[in-house]
């Protein structure tokens, strides 16, 4: 197999609760630009593929939008493919684009996500929208949606190992202040334990504060052969190179109660963890894992995320939150850019999103206050639905 | 001065340009209104049967003909073995294994439109079944409790979507339902 792909460049919009003077292709195109400026192209004509990441149609009203975005970016009359896979979107295109790499179909591929989830529609037709990805035919109909389904999950993780909502209230806290240290991010609260705990209840056990949030916003990645972007990105060479080491992706059932008796973890993301780390050559996860970036969709799903990942044992999760560990001076820092609670989750953006974050910390261009030292290599866990789709990348320093 | 643009909401004139701006003569920006409605003919495929006898106050599941897993809901071909499952009738009642209390409806259709909140969304083993069964557990949410017994309850009332032809109420509640 060729040597893995690069992070060649990067670039985002800030994200926000409403981006009302830019539409979707706006915002993509902005994405675009920074992604260009980072790389030190003045356009995209050495670009040979393009990559769309774009869940949502029903909130824009346009479908074909991989056939839309790429012609408003430039990328006409290059190879294009969309990729949706729900809240999973932006790292499965990136794990598709890392095939298409390997693969030797093409050295360069922009990688581009986007959506507009904010305040184009009600907060009511929103979470409408949002329900029909889950299984429409009976969880969806009888009343449910995520927030109860996660919620559902966390009920039983709680009576199985004593994990207490102070402990997922710890993941909302700390993921919002770590926000405040990224200029892009759509959240950055100076909050407390205290204050996530006393936050009105939405889907009993959790609280608006352990919700993530509905956003805009835009994001690209530029991922090519090692080769190719020492001979077209100035930028890429005045930094410390970024692999795309590895990927790994699982699924499991739509529905939470076909996973029956397994009702507290996510298997898919279990699945995911063991093909990265297999690819990446990783025994020890906890040790050899330096930063993350975990799908905070609710607080506590960080807490099953740092077990499935293999990072604490299965159950320990609450308890190793709560101790710090995966605080910002942490043995393990998670979510430094503010996570899906903080930093906001524009769906086709947001896997995009996490890899950025991931890429800026090992070449430690991140905020200082944010920054992780020594940051070697990073981690990407997203999801859709109940993880009935998990994705886990890796990106690896190799300097 | 009558608005000639009907769906117009606002325009946006930004009033002082900052001359850096690169995208300084895009900053005007007009809002309209797009509405889509749309109604579907939508085909409860080969798990109608379980619709249809909830009308007589029955509940169904499938059991895979091979390994004898009970899937409710139905299934009609089961995933782990690829066979195509049969109908068995189960008894309705059933042990509560986890809920969430929701404070907001998500206004899937006109039943759930309709629900007070906030409404307990309970995940059912039902006797005989090896999946849980999701669905509303009418009950006042502080009496809600792991490992309660509860059982299908039958709407007296027409109903909007046939799924709500059925909920949970707990088991000691009489028989009304």
């Amino acid at each position: 197999m060729r040597d893995c792909p690069v992070v060649a460049a990067v670039g985002s919009t800030s994200i926000a609760a409403e981006h009302r003077g830019s539409n979707l292709r706006d915002l993509m195109t902005e994405a675009v630009l920074a992604c260009l400026a980072d790389a030190g192209l003045r356009d995209l004509s050495a670009v040979e593929h393009g990559l769309t990441s774009y869940e949502s149609d029903h909130f824009n009203l346009q479908m074909t939008m991989g056939a839309v975005l790429h012609d408003a970016i430039g990328l006409i009359p290059k190879p294009n493919l969309r990729v949706e896979g729900g809240g999973a979107t932006g790292a499965l295109a990136l794990r598709a684009a890392w095939a298409h790499i390997q693969s030797g179909l093409c050295d360069s591929i922009l990688v581009y996500g986007c959506e507009k989830n904010g305040r184009g529609v009600s907060s009511r037709t929103a979470n409408q929208l949002f329900a029909l990805s889950a299984d429409a035919d009976w969880e969806m109909m009888v009343g449910g949606n995520y927030t109860g389904f996660y919620a559902a999950m966390m009920r039983a993780h709680m009576a199985a190992y004593g994990t207490r909502e102070e402990h997922f209230a710890h993941v909302a806290a700390r993921n919002r202040r770590n926000a405040r240290f990224n200029p892009i991010a759509q959240k950055p609260m100076d909050i407390t334990i205290d204050d996530v705990m006393r936050s009105r209840p939405v889907a009993e056990p959790y609280k608006l504060f352990d919700c993530s949030l509905l956003s805009d916003g835009a994001a690209c990645l530029l991922l090519a052969s090692e080769n190719w972007a020492r001979r077209h990105c100035p930028a890429f060479r005045e930094r410390p190179p970024v692999y795309f080491s590895a990927t790994g992706c699982g699924s499991d059932t739509m529905r939470l109660g076909d996973r029956y008796p397994e009702l507290t973890n996510f298997r898919a993301k279990q699945m995911a963890a063991a093909q990265a780390y297999a690819m990446a050559d990783i025994s020890d996860p906890a040790r050899e894992i330096d930063v993350a970036e975990l799908y905070d969709s609710y607080s506590g799903v960080e807490i099953q995320a740092v077990e499935d990942l293999g990072f604490v044992a299965r159950g320990s999760g609450g308890a190793s939150v709560a101790a710090g560990m995966f605080d910002l001076d942490g043995d393990l820092p998670a979510n430094p850019s503010g996570g899906l609670l903080g930093r906001g989750a524009p769906v086709g953006a947001t896997g995009i999103l996490q890899a950025i974050e991931i890429a800026r910390q090992l070449w430690r261009t991140a905020d200082p206050r944010r920054q992780v030292a020594h940051a070697r290599r990073g981690l990407t866990d997203t999801h859709a639905g109940i993880a009935s789709i998990s994705v886990v990348n890796i990106f690896e320093r190799r300097d | 001065m009558t608005e000639k643009v009907r769906s117009k909401i606002d325009i946006h004139q930004p009033e002082n340009l900052d001359s850096a701006d690169v995208w300084a003569g895009f900053r005007q920006v007009q809002r309209i209104k797009l509405e889509l409605t749309q109604r579907y003919q939508y085909s409860l495929g080969k798990v109608s049967r379980f619709f249809i006898e909830l009308e007589n106050r029955r509940f169904f599941a499938t059991r895979c003909k091979s390994k004898g897993k009970v899937y409710a809901p139905p299934r009609p071909l089961c995933p782990s073995c690829l066979e195509i499952t049969e109908w068995v009738e189960l008894s309705g009642e059933g042990v509560l294994k986890t809920w969430s209390v929701l404070h907001f409806s998500p206004d899937s259709n006109e039943d759930v439109a309709a629900l007070d909140t906030p409404y307990v969304l309970a995940y059912v083993l039902l006797d005989g079944a090896d999946t849980l069964f999701p669905h509303l557990l009418k009950a006042k949410p502080e009496s809600v409790h792991a490992g309660m017994r509860v059982r299908v309850a039958y709407a007296d009332e027409p109903v909007h979507h046939p799924i709500h032809l059925m909920h949970f109420v707990p088991a000691a509640d009489g028989r009304n339902g």
